[in-house]
Formats: structure tokens, sequence, C-alpha cells
């Protein structure tokens, strides 16, 4: 692998440096002094952060993507051998027989439908409540993001007491004042998944409250006292002022908070473990990969999984780009 | 200009040689300027740990020994996390590079795994009888009848019960021991008069059903049952897990659920705060009770071993030192430095630190007759059944926790829980041909 790996170093660095110095090259044969200093200083600085790109996004997904076509078993690392299509025609088999590949997906379809649209909606609430010019607002901005800063482990940790089956759990405790009987939230199939968008959605959306604000503060003002000397109401102003002021933002947001969700695996794995009614996609490719060592099947489900948002995320951009 | 691309051009040819000399550069073998051996051990703690103490105090102790013989032992330290296996991948990018350890400490249920994968070394012949002889026979990391390690330690498993809420209730469970253990019928006895009492019978830990703890736990009920788990190759568990007898087990553990025993709401807290009647756990609890307990249970507590089916099984399995196939041939100074970690003064120490039970016989311990500790000590030795060895044990434990989650939940109906079995040995089942396969 460290051979595999420096082969791959290398060539990068030859092509990069190349490229480097065929345009420096071609700069100067326009006799353009001042683009050739540019042009270099641009290449110096964008250096660390191209090898640090290199290092821990374009290499292991150049691993997996050649792993996804192996039999590779994390025991035998200097046993690996080129299958073919065959660890994808597993996957399909394991969908087919409705697996636990089948129900990953079912599940993060589940969870990507719920909490992209509440997550979302929970930030630009939150970011327009915050965005008033009220005294006290700022300790509400630090408490909505508070969330945001709390290992998702930790947040796991935190809700699993509130969701305890026990008659003592929190939320049962509170809900037995009104009579309603305990129940085992995370146990049962129907309100699993639900418990866990509404913490993601909970934990996720100071984030997106900020992003959401510094795109408010974009909205001219006199966009607002215009669309109000038109007779607009505060629904009105919503719709037709600060949503398309928004645009670009809610673009940026939705494609981000959907590729975070297709991701979800520490709170299912924390609040519940590997189970047909909370396992998703990224939880069943680490249970593959690492404790059952299947570091090529695990690939191929990463490689279907990496074309799968890919693509939906090209489409979400073409959909929502403005004219 | 011409100096940035020379810079340019400089830093990328120094990139490929520095690259290159790392790719070329190669174990200088094993054997020091000195003239000594030296081997090789890695541990899954972190040095600063009183365990990771012990160990450190040990290769010490074996390079004073040792220095006439010029063998010196080296150890490493690689703390195992919770998540991501990290310290198996040590194990195995080491593997792969040719750099293995000479001997590695392993968890015993992975032992099958490592043989399967020729990661370690066969020590059959490097054992002697008597040597063999002096631990638990099920401590010995056997596979395919050769031995691939030996124990650093071992642990026991029972039920906690407060002795305070036995005598209020007036449960007497004096006349259950590890010489006549109590049967099934007499376990859900105790439970349901602590039931009628009012009292929670027991916590078995039900709430947690998501790493290896439960399936350490639970799976001696199925052995209890005349049941197992897979065949002696640890290829075939179609017709073991599911077997007959293996359904009574889970069934066993099922009705516990079903008639109010126990479930998920119950927690091992409920028996720290004196709530609950028993909780099953293993010997590590001792420690926590003893210290952080002690305000609410002091000395009204006590251990009884696991209750009796068709026949006795109690949980037992902790980590082992085995030799590994790193491209050494002459194995002689592991195997001193083997013998010398696993030995009884090496396993008294390192268990003194880590309060968990000696797994050679010959180390002589000061427990009380009837003491927690003696209680579980004793059952490991009479009835300590190791968990399944195969190569697909990974799969095995995640399979064992579908049905045990299944069992927990009160709303399982008996032919959902079948079929979660059925379920659990295909997936097993599965898991063993694919590996097999692919050896």
């Amino acid at each position: 692998m460290l051979t595999t790996t420096i082969i791959i170093l290398a060539v990068f660095v030859a092509a990069f440096a190349a490229f480097v110095v065929w345009d420096l090259v071609k700069a100067k044969k326009h006799r353009e002094r001042f683009r050739v200093k540019s042009t270099a200083t641009a290449y110096l600085m964008l250096l660390p952060a191209i090898v640090l790109a290199f290092l821990f996004i374009l290499l292991p997904i150049l691993y997996s993507l050649g792993y996804a076509f192996t039999d590779y078993y994390s025991l035998t690392p200097d046993d690996i051998n080129f299958i073919g299509f065959d660890n994808f025609a597993d996957a399909f088999k394991e969908i087919g027989n409705k697996g636990m590949l089948y129900h990953a997906i079912i599940n993060t379809l589940i969870f990507v439908v719920g909490v992209v649209p509440l997550q979302i909606g929970l930030a630009l609430g939150l970011a327009l409540f915050v965005n008033r010019k009220k005294r006290g607002v700022k300790i509400f901005k630090v408490c909505f993001f508070a969330p945001v800063v709390i290992s998702l482990s930790v947040t796991a940790f935190l809700w699993l007491e509130i969701l305890s089956p026990a008659e003592t759990g929190l939320l049962n405790s509170l809900l037995g004042i009104f009579g309603i009987k305990s129940h085992d939230w995370l146990r049962d199939p129907s309100t699993a998944m639900l418990c866990i968008i509404i913490l993601s959605a909970w934990q996720g959306c100071g984030y997106q409250m900020l992003i959401f604000l510094s795109g408010l503060t974009n909205i001219r003002s006199e966009l607002y006292e215009a669309a109000s000397l038109d007779g607009a109401g505060v629904w009105s102003k919503f719709i037709h002022v600060t949503l398309p002021g928004l645009r670009s933002t809610l673009v940026f947001v939705i494609i981000t908070v959907f590729i975070g969700a297709c991701r979800v695996m520490i709170q299912p794995m924390i609040m519940v473990g590997y189970q047909e009614h909370v396992v998703t996609l990224s939880y069943y490719m680490y249970q593959q990969g690492y404790s059952f060592r299947w570091v090529g099947y695990s690939s191929s489900i990463a490689l279907l999984m990496t074309i799968v948002i890919g693509t939906i995320t090209l489409l979400q951009r073409r959909l929502l780009r403005g004219k | 200009m011409n100096k940035l691309v020379k810079a340019l051009a400089a830093v990328t040819l120094g990139s490929i040689v520095v690259c290159g000399a790392a790719a070329c550069s190669k174990d200088k073998g094993n054997v020091d300027k000195e003239g000594n051996t030296i081997v090789k051990i890695l541990v899954h703690v972190d040095e600063n740990t009183p365990e990771g103490q012990a160990y450190k105090k040990r290769v010490d102790a074996f390079n004073t020994s040792y220095r006439d013989k010029k063998i010196k032992a080296s150890i490493s330290f690689k703390a195992r996390s919770s998540g991501a296996g990290g310290y198996e991948d040590t194990i195995t990018q080491k593997f792969k590079k040719g750099t293995l350890d000479d001997i590695i400490a392993f968890d015993s249920p992975n032992c099958a795994a490592y043989a399967n994968s020729k990661i370690l070394y066969d020590s059959t012949d490097l054992v002697d009888a008597a040597t063999k002889a002096d631990f638990y026979e099920s401590s010995l990391n056997v596979y395919e009848n050769k031995l691939y390690g030996l124990p650093i330690q071992e642990s026991s498993a029972g039920f906690y019960y407060n002795k305070r809420i036995f005598n209020e209730v007036g449960i007497d469970v004096s006349g259950y021991t590890v010489e006549n253990p109590w049967t099934f019928e007499q376990f859900n006895s105790v439970c349901q008069q602590l039931k009628d009492a009012g009292k929670k019978p027991l916590s078995m830990q039900l709430d947690n059903i998501k790493d290896e703890t439960a399936t350490y736990l639970l799976y001696p009920f199925v052995y209890a049952s005349g049941g197992s788990f897979n065949d002696s190759t640890g290829y075939t568990a179609k017709g073991y897990f599911d077997s007959e007898a293996s359904k009574k087990g889970y069934e066993f553990l099922y009705n516990l659920v079903q008639k109010g025993y126990t479930d998920s709401t119950v927690k091992d807290s409920d028996f720290f705060a004196g709530n609950a009647g028993m909780l099953l756990s293993s010997g590590w609890t001792i420690p926590d009770i003893e210290i952080k307990y002690q305000a609410n249970l002091g000395n009204d507590w006590g251990i009884l071993p696991y209750p009796k089916g068709v026949t006795v099984a109690s949980a037992m399995g902790s980590w082992s030192f085995g030799i590994t196939n790193n491209g050494v041939k002459d194995k002689s100074a592991a195997k001193e430095l083997l013998l010398w970690m696993t030995s009884p003064e090496s396993s008294k120490i390192i268990t003194d630190a880590t309060g968990m039970i000696p797994a050679r016989k010959s180390v002589t311990t000061n427990y009380e007759a009837g003491s927690p500790r003696d209680v579980l000590m004793k059952q490991l030795a009479s009835s300590g059944k190791a968990r399944p060895a195969t190569p697909a044990y990974p799969t095995f434990t995640a399979s064992f926790c579908n049905v045990a989650y299944a069992i927990a939940d009160k709303n399982t109906k008996l032919a959902d829980l079948n079929s979660k079995i059925a379920t659990a040995a295909d997936s097993v089942q599965a898991e063993m041909d694919r590996i097999k396969n692919r050896h």
C-alpha cells in the first residue's frame, strides 16, 4: 500500500509540477512579467491545500475505486485479487434478498427525506428569528448554535437519556404527567428513525442558521421597504423578497445538508446498534469494512453511494440553479 | 521566474527522492549491535494504564533474566480504541509490511480469524503438555486442533444479587453454589418471588445490546440448553445456531422478558442503586461495586453462578498472547517471551493490576471461600465455555446481538423470534461460506 501511495503521489506531484511549469513557460512566452509572478505565487499558495486535498480526499477515493473491484479482506492485505463486478453483484443480491443493505438504503432514504426539510426549515426559522434587531437576540443565537459545537457522540448519549424506555426516562416522565404510557422510542421501528431525524435536525440546524443569517444580511433593506410600500404583508415579503434573496444560500444549504444526511452513522450506531430498523448506508459500510473486514465489498458500496449522491447533487444544482 | 521554476523542479525531485527512499527502507532485522536477539511484543493498552505498566514491568524483568542468553524484548503499546479497529489495523498493516511484532496481544474470539489469515503462528509444538495443562482448557487459543496463543488472563460472569432484597423477600440462595448450581426452574422461581414482592427482579443489561458485552453475557444460555453455534471447523452454523436445542436457550431468555423479570428498561444502575434484585455482569463489576457503590450496597451482595439447563455453561474469555507469522523463522526467542509473559508470575502481576482472573491454575489467589471472586474463579474452572471459534466471529456476534435485541423486546412474538434466529443463522452461514471461498 505504501509503495502504491508513493507511486500515486509521485505521479500526482510530477503531473502537477509539469502543469505549473507549462503554465509558467506559456506565461513567459507572452512576456507577461506580472502574469508569470502572480501565477507562480498562486500555485505556491495553492500547494498546501492541494497536498491536503490529495492526501485526504483524492487518494482515499482512488483507493476506494480500486478496492471496489477486489476481494480485499483486511486480515489478508497481501492477498488482494481483482474480482471484476462481483462485489456489486453481491450488493444487488443483498438488496434483492431484503438483507441489511436493503434496510440501510430504505432507512437512509427515510432519514434524508425527513431531515433535509426539517433541518433547513428549522435553520431558516431560527435565522429569521435571530435576525430581528431586538434586545437579547444574541443570547438565542448562542443557544441555537450551541448543539453544533457539541460532539455528535455526546449529543447521541444525551438523547439516549431523554428517550430512555424506562418510566423514569425524561420524555416518558414528561408524557407520564399527561397519562401517556411509557414507550421504547428507539426500539419501536415506527418511532426510532423519527427520533434520530429530530435529534439530527436539532443538532445540525444551528450551523445552517448561521449561513442563512449571513444570506439574510445580504438582502438589501430597500427591497423590504419597497415591498411594504406596495402593501406586502410579512408572508408576502418572505415569499417574494426573502426567499429569492436567499436562493444561492438555499442551494448551498440544501446540497450540504443532503450530503451530510446521506452519511448519517453515529446516531444509529450509538443510540441503537446494528439493527435493521436503524441501519444506514454509512453504518452498513463501516460494519462491512471494519467489523466484518470486507474492505473490497465496503468500497464497492462506497463507490455506488458516491455515484448516487454525486448524481443527485448535480441534479439538485441544475434544478435549483437560478435563471 | 527561472528561480521559481527551479525551486518547483527541486521540490518535485526532492519529493520523489524522499518518497523513493522511504519505499526502499527495510527492517534491519532482529539482532541489535550487541548481538541480542530482539523480540518485539505488541500490546493493546496504553502504557500508562495499570495493565500497561504490568506488561512493561514483566518485559523489563524478562530483559534482566535473559541478558546472558542475549535475548532482549521490546514492547510497543497501541491502545485499542472503541472505534474503527485501530489496533487491528496496526496488526494487519504491520503484517502486510512484514514488520509485525513477534508476539501480539489479541482478543480470544479473534483467534480463528487470525489463525485462518496466517497472522498467528501454529505454536502447538512450542508449548509443552505440562504448561498447557496448567491453563484452563477452554482458555487455550485452539483452532482446528492447533494452539495459536496462550491467555494473559481470564474472565467470568455471574449473577450479582442484593442480599438485603433477598432477605427481605425471604429468598434463600445459600444452596446454589458452583458445585451445585441452581437450575433454570429455580432461577425462574427466584425471579418470580422478587417480582411478586414488587421488586425489579433482574438486569441482564438488555438496554445495551450494541457490542460484545451482550454476546459475552448471554451466549452461555444456549450452551446450557444443550445448543451450540457452529461445528468444530468453524464453517457451519446452519443446524447449530438455529438447532432445536439452541432455540431452547434463546427461548429461556425470551421467557424471562415475557414473564416480566427483565427487559431493556432495567439497567445495571438499578442494581447499583439497590432497586433490582440481580444483575448479570462480568467480574469487572466487582471493583465498581466495592468502590463506587459501597454506600448503596455495602457488603450485602454476592455472586451466584449461571443456572443449569441440561448442562451448565458460563461466560469466559479475555486477551491472549500469540506468536506471529512475521517472517522470522526461528521462533525460539519468541517462545521464551511468550512463556514468560504468560507464566504464573506474570499472570499474578497482570491480574493483580487488572482485577481479572488468572488463566493459570497454579497461580495462588487468596480469595475467601464463597466470596464473589472465589465464585467466579471456581465457575471458570468448572463450567467456563469459550465463545464460538470461527473466522466469521464478527458476523456471529452481530447476528447474535440481533437475536438478543428481539428477545429484549416485550412485543416480540415467539414466531418472530424464530424467524430472527433463522435469519441470523443464514447470515452467519453466508459469512462463513464467503470466508471459506475467499481462502
